[in-house]
Protein backbone atom coordinates (compact mmCIF):
# COMPACT_ATOMS: atom_id res chain seq x y z
CA UNK A 1 0.00 0.00 0.00
CA UNK A 2 2.72 2.31 0.81
CA UNK A 3 4.18 4.28 -1.98
CA UNK A 4 7.59 5.94 -2.31
CA UNK A 5 7.55 9.09 -1.17
CA UNK A 6 11.06 10.86 -0.40
CA UNK A 7 10.05 11.85 2.82
CA UNK A 8 10.79 9.19 5.06
CA UNK A 9 8.46 10.82 7.64
CA UNK A 10 5.77 10.11 5.66
CA UNK A 11 6.87 6.51 4.42
CA UNK A 12 6.87 6.02 7.95
CA UNK A 13 3.47 7.53 8.76
CA UNK A 14 2.18 5.52 5.91
CA UNK A 15 3.27 2.36 7.42
CA UNK A 16 1.92 3.16 10.26
CA UNK A 17 -1.64 4.02 8.67
CA UNK A 18 -1.82 0.58 6.97
CA UNK A 19 -1.09 -1.33 10.21
CA UNK A 20 -3.83 1.15 11.85
CA UNK A 21 -6.93 0.08 9.38
CA UNK A 22 -5.59 -3.28 9.06
CA UNK A 23 -5.22 -3.88 12.85
CA UNK A 24 -8.46 -2.02 13.71
CA UNK A 25 -11.14 -4.35 13.61
CA UNK A 26 -14.65 -4.16 15.31
CA UNK A 27 -15.33 -7.27 18.57
CA UNK A 28 -15.25 -10.61 17.26
CA UNK A 29 -19.11 -10.97 18.52
CA UNK A 30 -20.52 -8.22 16.09
CA UNK A 31 -19.75 -9.95 12.89
CA UNK A 32 -21.95 -12.86 14.51
CA UNK A 33 -24.83 -10.14 15.74
CA UNK A 34 -24.86 -8.32 12.66
CA UNK A 35 -25.11 -11.35 10.32
CA UNK A 36 -28.01 -12.53 12.32
CA UNK A 37 -29.78 -9.58 11.77
CA UNK A 38 -29.42 -8.90 8.36
CA UNK A 39 -30.63 -12.23 7.81
CA UNK A 40 -33.52 -11.79 9.82
CA UNK A 41 -34.18 -8.23 8.45
CA UNK A 42 -36.70 -9.25 5.52
CA UNK A 43 -39.13 -6.34 4.01
CA UNK A 44 -42.75 -5.79 5.49
CA UNK A 45 -44.76 -7.87 2.66
CA UNK A 46 -42.42 -10.86 3.04
CA UNK A 47 -43.17 -10.54 6.73
CA UNK A 48 -47.42 -10.25 6.05
CA UNK A 49 -46.84 -13.53 3.84
CA UNK A 50 -45.20 -14.73 7.32
CA UNK A 51 -47.91 -13.92 8.75
CA UNK A 52 -50.56 -15.21 7.03
CA UNK A 53 -48.67 -18.80 6.77
CA UNK A 54 -47.91 -18.85 10.93
CA UNK A 55 -51.68 -18.19 10.74
CA UNK A 56 -52.78 -21.07 8.71
CA UNK A 57 -50.31 -23.48 9.92
CA UNK A 58 -51.47 -22.60 13.19
CA UNK A 59 -53.46 -26.02 14.26
CA UNK A 60 -50.55 -28.01 15.01
CA UNK A 61 -50.70 -31.28 16.55
CA UNK A 62 -50.19 -31.43 19.84
CA UNK A 63 -47.51 -34.59 20.37
CA UNK A 64 -48.40 -37.25 22.42
CA UNK A 65 -45.69 -35.51 25.39
CA UNK A 66 -46.61 -35.61 28.76
CA UNK A 67 -45.66 -32.24 29.10
CA UNK A 68 -47.41 -30.89 31.42
CA UNK A 69 -44.70 -30.45 33.51
CA UNK A 70 -43.00 -28.19 31.71
CA UNK A 71 -43.23 -24.76 32.55
CA UNK A 72 -44.39 -25.51 35.36
CA UNK A 73 -41.40 -25.49 37.15
CA UNK A 74 -40.16 -22.64 35.34
CA UNK A 75 -42.52 -20.25 36.39
CA UNK A 76 -41.96 -21.33 40.15
CA UNK A 77 -38.12 -20.65 39.61
CA UNK A 78 -38.16 -17.61 38.24
CA UNK A 79 -41.65 -16.25 39.22
CA UNK A 80 -43.27 -15.01 36.22
CA UNK A 81 -43.20 -18.32 33.79
CA UNK A 82 -40.02 -17.82 32.09
CA UNK A 83 -39.42 -20.00 29.44
CA UNK A 84 -36.28 -18.95 26.93
CA UNK A 85 -36.54 -19.07 23.52
CA UNK A 86 -32.81 -19.05 21.29
CA UNK A 87 -32.78 -18.89 18.14
CA UNK A 88 -31.16 -18.64 14.51
CA UNK A 89 -32.72 -16.11 12.97
CA UNK A 90 -35.91 -15.36 14.55
CA UNK A 91 -35.99 -11.42 13.99
CA UNK A 92 -37.79 -11.35 10.64
CA UNK A 93 -40.77 -13.22 11.45
CA UNK A 94 -42.41 -15.64 9.94
CA UNK A 95 -43.18 -18.90 10.67
CA UNK A 96 -40.21 -20.97 10.20
CA UNK A 97 -40.02 -20.37 6.25
CA UNK A 98 -37.33 -21.79 4.22
CA UNK A 99 -35.59 -18.64 3.73
CA UNK A 100 -34.84 -18.08 7.76
CA UNK A 101 -33.48 -21.58 7.78
CA UNK A 102 -31.38 -21.42 4.93
CA UNK A 103 -30.18 -18.30 5.85
CA UNK A 104 -29.66 -19.67 10.07
CA UNK A 105 -27.66 -22.61 7.96
CA UNK A 106 -25.68 -20.32 5.77
CA UNK A 107 -25.02 -18.14 9.22
CA UNK A 108 -23.98 -21.55 10.50
CA UNK A 109 -21.54 -22.31 7.72
CA UNK A 110 -19.60 -19.26 8.13
CA UNK A 111 -18.44 -19.68 11.32
CA UNK A 112 -18.16 -23.39 11.36
CA UNK A 113 -15.44 -25.14 13.65
CA UNK A 114 -14.26 -27.85 16.60
CA UNK A 115 -14.78 -25.48 19.75
CA UNK A 116 -11.68 -27.43 21.32
CA UNK A 117 -12.64 -29.06 24.84
CA UNK A 118 -16.37 -28.66 26.08
CA UNK A 119 -17.34 -28.03 29.61
CA UNK A 120 -19.14 -30.45 31.17
CA UNK A 121 -22.67 -29.42 32.08
CA UNK A 122 -23.85 -29.23 35.20
CA UNK A 123 -27.24 -30.59 36.10
CA UNK A 124 -27.60 -30.22 39.90
CA UNK A 125 -27.33 -26.89 40.92
CA UNK A 126 -23.84 -26.48 39.84
CA UNK A 127 -22.42 -29.89 40.64
CA UNK A 128 -19.93 -31.45 38.12
CA UNK A 129 -21.04 -34.80 39.18
CA UNK A 130 -23.26 -34.61 35.73
CA UNK A 131 -23.96 -38.36 36.45
CA UNK A 132 -25.75 -37.78 39.12
CA UNK A 133 -29.92 -38.36 39.29
CA UNK A 134 -31.54 -35.54 39.07
CA UNK A 135 -35.33 -34.57 39.97
CA UNK A 136 -36.83 -33.41 36.54
CA UNK A 137 -39.44 -31.12 36.87
CA UNK A 138 -42.85 -32.50 37.71
CA UNK A 139 -46.39 -30.50 36.48
CA UNK A 140 -48.64 -33.41 36.93
CA UNK A 141 -46.54 -35.98 37.76
CA UNK A 142 -44.46 -34.97 40.64
CA UNK A 143 -40.64 -35.94 40.76
CA UNK A 144 -38.75 -37.53 43.52
CA UNK A 145 -35.27 -36.74 44.76
CA UNK A 146 -34.81 -39.43 46.98
CA UNK A 147 -32.10 -41.84 47.06
CA UNK A 148 -32.99 -44.62 44.32
CA UNK A 149 -31.88 -47.60 42.85
CA UNK A 150 -31.85 -47.39 39.14
CA UNK A 151 -32.78 -49.70 36.82
CA UNK A 152 -32.93 -49.67 33.17
CA UNK A 153 -35.45 -51.68 31.43
CA UNK A 154 -35.97 -48.95 27.89
CA UNK A 155 -34.70 -49.54 24.77
CA UNK A 156 -32.57 -46.86 23.68
CA UNK A 157 -31.28 -47.38 20.22
CA UNK A 158 -28.69 -45.07 18.47
CA UNK A 159 -27.55 -45.28 15.62
CA UNK A 160 -25.29 -42.00 15.37
CA UNK A 161 -21.76 -41.45 16.75
CA UNK A 162 -21.48 -37.87 17.00
CA UNK A 163 -23.87 -35.12 17.30
CA UNK A 164 -23.68 -31.17 16.69
CA UNK A 165 -22.66 -28.77 19.37
CA UNK A 166 -23.49 -25.02 19.32
CA UNK A 167 -21.93 -22.36 20.42
CA UNK A 168 -22.73 -18.27 21.04
CA UNK A 169 -21.23 -15.14 21.77
CA UNK A 170 -22.58 -13.77 25.13
CA UNK A 171 -25.18 -11.22 23.85
CA UNK A 172 -24.12 -7.36 24.48
CA UNK A 173 -25.87 -4.02 25.26
CA UNK A 174 -25.66 -3.83 21.64
CA UNK A 175 -27.49 -6.80 20.56
CA UNK A 176 -29.94 -6.41 22.83
CA UNK A 177 -30.65 -2.95 21.72
CA UNK A 178 -31.17 -4.16 18.26
CA UNK A 179 -33.35 -6.57 19.10
CA UNK A 180 -35.27 -4.15 20.82
CA UNK A 181 -35.81 -1.99 18.38
CA UNK A 182 -36.36 -4.36 15.40
CA UNK A 183 -39.32 -4.73 17.80
CA UNK A 184 -40.33 -0.82 17.99
CA UNK A 185 -39.09 -0.73 21.41
CA UNK A 186 -37.00 2.53 23.30
CA UNK A 187 -34.82 1.78 25.19
CA UNK A 188 -35.45 2.67 29.00
CA UNK A 189 -32.82 1.67 31.83
CA UNK A 190 -30.31 -1.14 31.98
CA UNK A 191 -31.74 -2.73 35.43
CA UNK A 192 -29.22 -4.49 37.20
CA UNK A 193 -29.40 -8.30 35.75
CA UNK A 194 -30.66 -6.99 32.40
CA UNK A 195 -29.01 -6.13 29.07
CA UNK A 196 -31.91 -3.35 28.56
CA UNK A 197 -35.28 -2.41 29.49
CA UNK A 198 -37.58 -0.88 26.92
CA UNK A 199 -41.06 0.27 26.71
CA UNK A 200 -43.06 0.51 23.51
CA UNK A 201 -46.78 1.47 22.91
CA UNK A 202 -48.30 -1.29 24.77
CA UNK A 203 -45.89 -3.35 26.79
CA UNK A 204 -42.90 -3.30 28.47
CA UNK A 205 -40.01 -5.74 27.77
CA UNK A 206 -36.98 -6.62 29.73
CA UNK A 207 -33.77 -8.51 27.93
CA UNK A 208 -31.00 -10.32 29.55
CA UNK A 209 -27.98 -12.38 29.23
CA UNK A 210 -27.02 -16.21 29.73
CA UNK A 211 -27.20 -16.65 33.66
CA UNK A 212 -24.57 -18.98 34.80
CA UNK A 213 -26.63 -21.04 37.72
CA UNK A 214 -28.69 -22.69 37.38
CA UNK A 215 -27.93 -22.29 33.60
CA UNK A 216 -30.77 -20.24 32.11
CA UNK A 217 -30.29 -18.81 28.69
CA UNK A 218 -30.75 -15.09 27.20
CA UNK A 219 -34.12 -14.30 27.25
CA UNK A 220 -36.49 -11.48 26.77
CA UNK A 221 -39.58 -10.76 28.42
CA UNK A 222 -42.52 -9.22 27.19
CA UNK A 223 -44.94 -7.44 29.45
CA UNK A 224 -48.06 -6.36 28.33
CA UNK A 225 -49.69 -2.98 29.17
CA UNK A 226 -53.39 -2.36 30.47
CA UNK A 227 -53.69 -0.97 27.28
CA UNK A 228 -52.35 -4.21 25.15
CA UNK A 229 -55.77 -5.21 23.04
CA UNK A 230 -57.00 -8.67 22.71
CA UNK A 231 -56.16 -10.67 19.54
CA UNK A 232 -59.60 -10.57 17.36
CA UNK A 233 -59.83 -13.59 14.87
CA UNK A 234 -63.07 -15.24 15.19
CA UNK A 235 -63.24 -18.95 16.15
CA UNK A 236 -59.17 -18.43 16.76
CA UNK A 237 -57.79 -20.84 19.45
CA UNK A 238 -55.28 -20.35 21.64
CA UNK A 239 -52.28 -21.42 19.34
CA UNK A 240 -54.04 -19.83 16.75
CA UNK A 241 -53.74 -16.71 18.94
CA UNK A 242 -50.10 -17.30 19.57
CA UNK A 243 -49.34 -17.55 16.26
CA UNK A 244 -50.59 -14.66 15.40
CA UNK A 245 -49.57 -12.56 18.01
CA UNK A 246 -45.84 -13.67 17.60
CA UNK A 247 -46.16 -13.05 13.77
CA UNK A 248 -47.44 -9.83 14.34
CA UNK A 249 -44.37 -8.74 16.55
CA UNK A 250 -42.19 -11.19 13.43
CA UNK A 251 -41.28 -13.60 17.16
CA UNK A 252 -42.09 -16.67 14.88
CA UNK A 253 -39.88 -19.65 15.84
CA UNK A 254 -37.82 -20.09 13.07
CA UNK A 255 -36.66 -23.12 14.74
CA UNK A 256 -37.87 -26.64 15.19
CA UNK A 257 -40.55 -26.62 17.93
CA UNK A 258 -43.17 -28.38 19.50
CA UNK A 259 -45.98 -26.51 20.24
CA UNK A 260 -48.13 -27.54 23.78
CA UNK A 261 -50.98 -25.88 25.21
CA UNK A 262 -51.74 -25.69 28.78
CA UNK A 263 -55.32 -24.71 28.76
CA UNK A 264 -56.16 -25.93 32.78
CA UNK A 265 -55.99 -22.46 33.90
CA UNK A 266 -55.94 -18.37 33.70
CA UNK A 267 -53.46 -17.70 31.62
CA UNK A 268 -53.45 -20.31 28.99
CA UNK A 269 -49.81 -21.26 28.37
CA UNK A 270 -48.59 -21.44 24.41
CA UNK A 271 -45.51 -23.19 24.62
CA UNK A 272 -42.89 -23.35 21.47
CA UNK A 273 -40.56 -25.97 22.59
CA UNK A 274 -37.47 -25.96 20.83
CA UNK A 275 -35.92 -28.70 19.21
CA UNK A 276 -32.42 -29.23 17.74
CA UNK A 277 -32.04 -31.49 14.38
CA UNK A 278 -29.63 -34.51 14.75
CA UNK A 279 -29.07 -36.09 11.42
CA UNK A 280 -29.77 -39.71 11.85
CA UNK A 281 -31.51 -39.27 14.82
CA UNK A 282 -34.15 -37.16 14.44
CA UNK A 283 -35.47 -33.56 16.46
CA UNK A 284 -33.86 -33.66 20.14
CA UNK A 285 -35.72 -31.21 22.51
CA UNK A 286 -33.60 -28.23 24.54
CA UNK A 287 -34.05 -28.76 28.49
CA UNK A 288 -33.13 -27.48 30.88
CA UNK A 289 -31.10 -28.81 34.15
CA UNK A 290 -34.06 -29.94 35.47
CA UNK A 291 -34.85 -31.92 31.98
CA UNK A 292 -37.59 -29.37 31.23
CA UNK A 293 -38.44 -28.51 27.43
CA UNK A 294 -38.36 -25.07 26.62
CA UNK A 295 -38.34 -22.77 24.04
CA UNK A 296 -40.63 -19.49 23.83
CA UNK A 297 -43.96 -19.12 26.09
CA UNK A 298 -47.01 -16.71 24.96
CA UNK A 299 -49.41 -16.12 28.21
CA UNK A 300 -52.96 -15.70 27.08
CA UNK A 301 -55.70 -14.17 29.34
CA UNK A 302 -58.80 -13.55 27.44
CA UNK A 303 -57.23 -13.47 24.38
CA UNK A 304 -55.26 -11.44 25.35
CA UNK A 305 -51.47 -12.04 25.63
CA UNK A 306 -50.24 -11.36 29.10
CA UNK A 307 -46.61 -12.46 28.96
CA UNK A 308 -44.18 -13.80 26.38
CA UNK A 309 -41.08 -14.78 27.26
CA UNK A 310 -38.04 -16.35 24.99
CA UNK A 311 -34.47 -17.17 24.30
CA UNK A 312 -33.03 -14.24 22.58
CA UNK A 313 -31.81 -14.52 19.54
CA UNK A 314 -28.09 -15.90 19.20
CA UNK A 315 -26.03 -16.49 16.25
CA UNK A 316 -25.03 -20.47 16.76
CA UNK A 317 -21.54 -21.84 15.38
CA UNK A 318 -22.07 -25.54 15.35
CA UNK A 319 -19.76 -28.24 15.39
CA UNK A 320 -19.54 -32.20 15.30
CA UNK A 321 -19.17 -34.06 18.31
CA UNK A 322 -18.25 -37.51 19.56
CA UNK A 323 -20.82 -39.00 21.43
CA UNK A 324 -20.92 -42.13 23.79
CA UNK A 325 -22.45 -45.27 22.92
CA UNK A 326 -26.32 -45.61 24.51
CA UNK A 327 -25.02 -48.83 26.09
CA UNK A 328 -22.16 -46.37 28.35
CA UNK A 329 -24.61 -43.45 28.70
CA UNK A 330 -27.33 -46.78 30.42
CA UNK A 331 -24.23 -47.65 32.76
CA UNK A 332 -23.59 -44.66 34.12
CA UNK A 333 -26.60 -43.75 34.49
CA UNK A 334 -27.16 -47.09 36.85
CA UNK A 335 -23.97 -46.31 38.54
CA UNK A 336 -25.34 -42.70 39.78
CA UNK A 337 -27.66 -44.71 41.56
CA UNK A 338 -27.39 -43.19 45.46
CA UNK A 339 -27.43 -45.78 48.59
CA UNK A 340 -30.26 -45.05 51.19
CA UNK A 341 -30.25 -45.21 54.84
CA UNK A 342 -32.13 -46.34 57.23
CA UNK A 343 -34.27 -43.46 57.74
CA UNK A 344 -34.75 -43.43 53.84
CA UNK A 345 -34.05 -46.34 52.18
CA UNK A 346 -33.55 -46.10 48.50
CA UNK A 347 -36.28 -46.87 45.96
CA UNK A 348 -35.94 -49.21 43.10
CA UNK A 349 -36.69 -46.62 39.97
CA UNK A 350 -37.05 -48.46 36.51
CA UNK A 351 -36.20 -45.78 33.81
CA UNK A 352 -38.09 -46.99 30.90
CA UNK A 353 -37.79 -43.80 28.95
CA UNK A 354 -34.46 -42.62 27.15
CA UNK A 355 -33.78 -39.67 24.34
CA UNK A 356 -31.21 -37.35 22.93
CA UNK A 357 -31.77 -33.68 24.37
CA UNK A 358 -29.78 -30.32 24.51
CA UNK A 359 -28.77 -28.18 27.40
CA UNK A 360 -27.45 -25.33 28.10
CA UNK A 361 -23.81 -25.24 29.29
CA UNK A 362 -22.68 -21.69 30.12
CA UNK A 363 -19.05 -20.86 29.51
CA UNK A 364 -18.44 -16.87 30.19
CA UNK A 365 -17.71 -15.12 27.01
CA UNK A 366 -19.32 -17.90 24.97
CA UNK A 367 -21.66 -20.69 25.79
CA UNK A 368 -22.89 -24.22 24.68
CA UNK A 369 -25.62 -26.12 23.73
CA UNK A 370 -24.46 -29.93 23.87
CA UNK A 371 -26.31 -32.89 23.80
CA UNK A 372 -27.36 -34.95 26.30
CA UNK A 373 -29.50 -38.20 27.39
CA UNK A 374 -31.93 -38.02 29.41
CA UNK A 375 -33.71 -41.34 30.94
CA UNK A 376 -36.95 -41.01 33.00
CA UNK A 377 -39.08 -43.37 34.75
CA UNK A 378 -42.34 -43.38 37.09
CA UNK A 379 -43.24 -45.11 39.76
CA UNK A 380 -45.80 -45.22 42.47
CA UNK A 381 -44.51 -44.10 46.36
CA UNK A 382 -47.46 -43.99 48.80
CA UNK A 383 -50.59 -44.23 46.12
CA UNK A 384 -48.41 -41.02 44.37
CA UNK A 385 -47.27 -41.42 40.78
CA UNK A 386 -43.66 -39.82 40.78
CA UNK A 387 -41.70 -39.41 37.75
CA UNK A 388 -37.72 -39.67 38.15
CA UNK A 389 -34.94 -37.73 35.48
CA UNK A 390 -31.54 -38.40 35.11
CA UNK A 391 -29.41 -36.56 32.93
CA UNK A 392 -26.05 -37.67 31.87
CA UNK A 393 -23.64 -35.43 29.43
CA UNK A 394 -23.94 -36.92 25.71
CA UNK A 395 -20.59 -35.66 24.24
CA UNK A 396 -17.89 -38.19 24.86
CA UNK A 397 -15.27 -37.50 28.06
CA UNK A 398 -12.15 -37.26 25.96
CA UNK A 399 -13.92 -34.43 24.00
CA UNK A 400 -14.95 -32.58 27.57
CA UNK A 401 -12.93 -30.66 30.35
CA UNK A 402 -12.64 -32.87 33.34
CA UNK B 1 -27.50 -14.87 -8.81
CA UNK B 2 -25.23 -13.10 -11.67
CA UNK B 3 -22.05 -15.15 -12.77
CA UNK B 4 -19.62 -12.34 -11.99
CA UNK B 5 -21.40 -11.42 -8.91
CA UNK B 6 -19.85 -13.38 -5.36
CA UNK B 7 -22.42 -14.62 -2.68
CA UNK B 8 -22.61 -11.62 -0.22
CA UNK B 9 -21.22 -14.09 2.09
CA UNK B 10 -17.98 -13.56 0.66
CA UNK B 11 -18.82 -10.10 0.66
CA UNK B 12 -19.77 -9.89 4.45
CA UNK B 13 -16.45 -11.72 5.20
CA UNK B 14 -14.03 -9.40 3.20
CA UNK B 15 -14.54 -6.43 4.13
CA UNK B 16 -16.54 -6.32 7.06
CA UNK B 17 -13.70 -5.63 8.92
CA UNK B 18 -12.63 -3.04 6.43
CA UNK B 19 -15.45 -1.12 6.18
CA UNK B 20 -15.34 -0.66 10.11
CA UNK B 21 -12.19 0.13 9.79
CA UNK B 22 -12.67 2.73 7.52
CA UNK B 23 -15.79 3.58 9.32
CA UNK B 24 -14.05 3.68 12.53
CA UNK B 25 -11.52 6.26 11.54
CA UNK B 26 -14.15 8.73 10.63
CA UNK B 27 -16.20 8.65 13.70
CA UNK B 28 -14.02 8.06 16.35
CA UNK B 29 -15.72 5.68 19.33
CA UNK B 30 -16.86 1.99 18.79
CA UNK B 31 -20.27 2.08 19.03
CA UNK B 32 -20.86 4.83 16.30
CA UNK B 33 -18.57 2.61 14.01
CA UNK B 34 -20.78 -0.97 14.68
CA UNK B 35 -24.05 1.25 14.33
CA UNK B 36 -22.63 2.94 10.88
CA UNK B 37 -21.27 -0.39 9.71
CA UNK B 38 -24.31 -2.13 10.90
CA UNK B 39 -26.43 0.08 8.67
CA UNK B 40 -23.73 0.26 5.65
CA UNK B 41 -24.28 -3.67 5.30
CA UNK B 42 -27.70 -3.83 5.82
CA UNK B 43 -28.14 -1.48 3.28
CA UNK B 44 -25.88 -3.49 0.71
CA UNK B 45 -27.55 -6.70 2.00
CA UNK B 46 -31.04 -5.28 0.77
CA UNK B 47 -29.33 -3.42 -2.45
CA UNK B 48 -27.03 -6.46 -3.56
CA UNK B 49 -29.57 -7.78 -6.40
CA UNK B 50 -28.97 -4.45 -8.02
CA UNK B 51 -25.03 -4.61 -7.70
CA UNK B 52 -23.49 -4.59 -11.12
CA UNK B 53 -19.77 -6.06 -10.70
CA UNK B 54 -19.51 -4.76 -14.45
CA UNK B 55 -19.42 -1.21 -13.86
CA UNK B 56 -17.61 -1.55 -10.57
CA UNK B 57 -15.60 -3.47 -7.78
CA UNK B 58 -17.54 -4.84 -4.99
CA UNK B 59 -15.04 -2.63 -2.69
CA UNK B 60 -16.03 0.32 -4.60
CA UNK B 61 -19.70 -0.43 -4.31
CA UNK B 62 -19.46 -1.15 -0.19
CA UNK B 63 -16.91 1.49 0.38
CA UNK B 64 -19.53 4.14 -1.50
CA UNK B 65 -22.43 3.13 0.86
CA UNK B 66 -20.09 3.09 3.44
CA UNK B 67 -19.14 6.81 2.60
CA UNK B 68 -22.71 8.07 2.32
CA UNK B 69 -23.62 6.18 5.69
CA UNK B 70 -20.90 8.03 7.46
CA UNK B 71 -21.94 11.12 5.75
CA UNK B 72 -25.55 10.74 6.83
CA UNK B 73 -24.25 10.00 10.28
CA UNK B 74 -22.58 13.64 10.69
CA UNK B 75 -25.59 15.14 9.04
CA UNK B 76 -27.77 13.85 11.43
CA UNK B 77 -25.61 14.06 14.37
CA UNK B 78 -23.66 17.24 13.38
CA UNK B 79 -19.99 16.80 12.94
CA UNK B 80 -19.03 19.79 15.22
CA UNK B 81 -20.97 18.42 18.67
CA UNK B 82 -19.95 14.65 17.75
CA UNK B 83 -16.05 15.50 17.46
CA UNK B 84 -16.49 17.93 20.87
CA UNK B 85 -17.95 14.44 22.27
CA UNK B 86 -15.92 11.39 21.17
CA UNK B 87 -12.68 13.52 20.92
CA UNK B 88 -11.63 16.49 23.50
CA UNK B 89 -14.21 14.69 25.91
CA UNK B 90 -13.80 11.21 25.27
CA UNK B 91 -15.51 9.02 27.92
CA UNK B 92 -12.98 6.67 29.47
CA UNK B 93 -12.83 2.54 27.93
CA UNK B 94 -15.23 1.36 30.46
CA UNK B 95 -17.71 3.83 29.51
CA UNK B 96 -18.34 2.55 25.77
CA UNK B 97 -19.30 -1.00 25.86
CA UNK B 98 -18.23 -2.05 22.41
CA UNK B 99 -14.94 -0.37 23.04
CA UNK B 100 -14.45 -2.84 26.16
CA UNK B 101 -15.15 -5.59 23.95
CA UNK B 102 -13.22 -4.02 20.82
CA UNK B 103 -9.40 -5.42 21.62
CA UNK B 104 -7.97 -5.12 18.29
CA UNK B 105 -7.58 -1.69 17.52
CA UNK B 106 -4.11 -0.77 17.99
CA UNK B 107 -3.87 3.10 17.01
CA UNK B 108 -6.68 4.80 18.53
CA UNK B 109 -4.46 7.82 19.04
CA UNK B 110 -3.69 7.61 15.89
CA UNK B 111 -7.03 7.39 14.34
CA UNK B 112 -8.39 10.18 16.41
CA UNK B 113 -5.82 12.44 14.24
CA UNK B 114 -7.27 10.87 11.17
CA UNK B 115 -10.99 11.65 12.32
CA UNK B 116 -9.82 15.56 12.77
CA UNK B 117 -8.70 16.30 9.59
CA UNK B 118 -10.78 18.49 7.66
CA UNK B 119 -13.44 16.01 5.99
CA UNK B 120 -12.66 15.37 2.15
CA UNK B 121 -8.87 14.96 3.78
CA UNK B 122 -9.81 12.47 6.09
CA UNK B 123 -11.91 10.65 3.49
CA UNK B 124 -8.90 10.52 1.41
CA UNK B 125 -7.01 9.14 3.87
CA UNK B 126 -8.99 6.46 4.81
CA UNK B 127 -10.25 4.94 1.50
CA UNK B 128 -6.75 5.02 0.61
CA UNK B 129 -5.27 2.94 3.42
CA UNK B 130 -9.02 0.72 3.18
CA UNK B 131 -7.10 -0.74 0.27
CA UNK B 132 -8.85 1.21 -2.49
CA UNK B 133 -6.67 2.66 -5.54
CA UNK B 134 -6.31 6.42 -6.52
CA UNK B 135 -8.65 5.89 -9.58
CA UNK B 136 -11.39 4.31 -6.45
CA UNK B 137 -10.65 7.06 -4.22
CA UNK B 138 -11.24 9.65 -7.36
CA UNK B 139 -14.68 8.05 -8.27
CA UNK B 140 -15.97 8.28 -4.59
CA UNK B 141 -15.03 11.54 -4.14
CA UNK B 142 -16.00 12.71 -7.10
CA UNK B 143 -12.53 13.78 -8.69
CA UNK B 144 -9.82 12.64 -10.80
CA UNK B 145 -7.45 10.04 -9.91
CA UNK B 146 -4.93 12.73 -9.92
CA UNK B 147 -6.70 15.14 -7.85
CA UNK B 148 -6.98 12.34 -5.57
CA UNK B 149 -3.39 11.34 -5.36
CA UNK B 150 -2.72 15.35 -4.56
CA UNK B 151 -5.92 15.17 -1.78
CA UNK B 152 -4.18 12.18 -0.32
CA UNK B 153 -0.59 13.55 -0.29
CA UNK B 154 -1.89 16.88 1.49
CA UNK B 155 -3.79 15.17 3.90
CA UNK B 156 -0.53 12.73 5.13
CA UNK B 157 1.56 16.08 5.58
CA UNK B 158 -1.57 17.29 7.81
CA UNK B 159 -1.51 14.73 9.32
CA UNK B 160 2.21 14.69 9.80
CA UNK B 161 2.01 18.13 11.34
CA UNK B 162 -0.85 17.25 13.74
CA UNK B 163 0.76 14.10 14.96
CA UNK B 164 4.06 16.07 15.44
CA UNK B 165 2.59 18.64 16.86
CA UNK B 166 0.48 16.43 19.44
CA UNK B 167 2.01 13.15 19.52
CA UNK B 168 0.57 9.85 19.04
Amino acid sequence: MSEPDGDLELQGLQRELDDAFHTTRPRPAFEDELWLKMQTSRPPARRLGDALAAFFQGIREVPAVPLAAVAAVLVVVIGVGIIAYSGRGHLGGGGASSTAGESAARADQLYAGAFGRLPTPAFNGGAKNATAPQAGAGGAVPEYSGPVQLTWTGKLDLTITSAPVYRYNEPSTSSADQFASALGAVLRERPSGFLGSYSASDYTLKVRGTVQSPPSSPAFFIFSSPSMPAIDAAGAGPQDLANIFLAQHSLTPAWGNTIVVDSSGDPIKVRYQRQFDVAGYGAAPLVDVNGDRYGLEVDLSANRPVLVSGLLPVGLETADYKIVAAGDAVQSVLAASSVGNAATPALTVKLTQAELVYVLVPAGGHSFYEPAYLFSGTFQLNGATLVKRVLVPAVDPSQRTP
Amino acid sequence: MVADRPPFEDLYRDYLGRIYAYVRAQVGTSADAEDITAQVFMNAYQAYARFEARNQTPAAWLFRIARNATLDHFRAHGRRERLRRTIEHQPAAEEDPAGQAEDRIQYRALLAHVAKLPERQRDAISLRHSGLSFDEVGRLMSCSEDAAKMLYHRALKALKEAVQKEGV
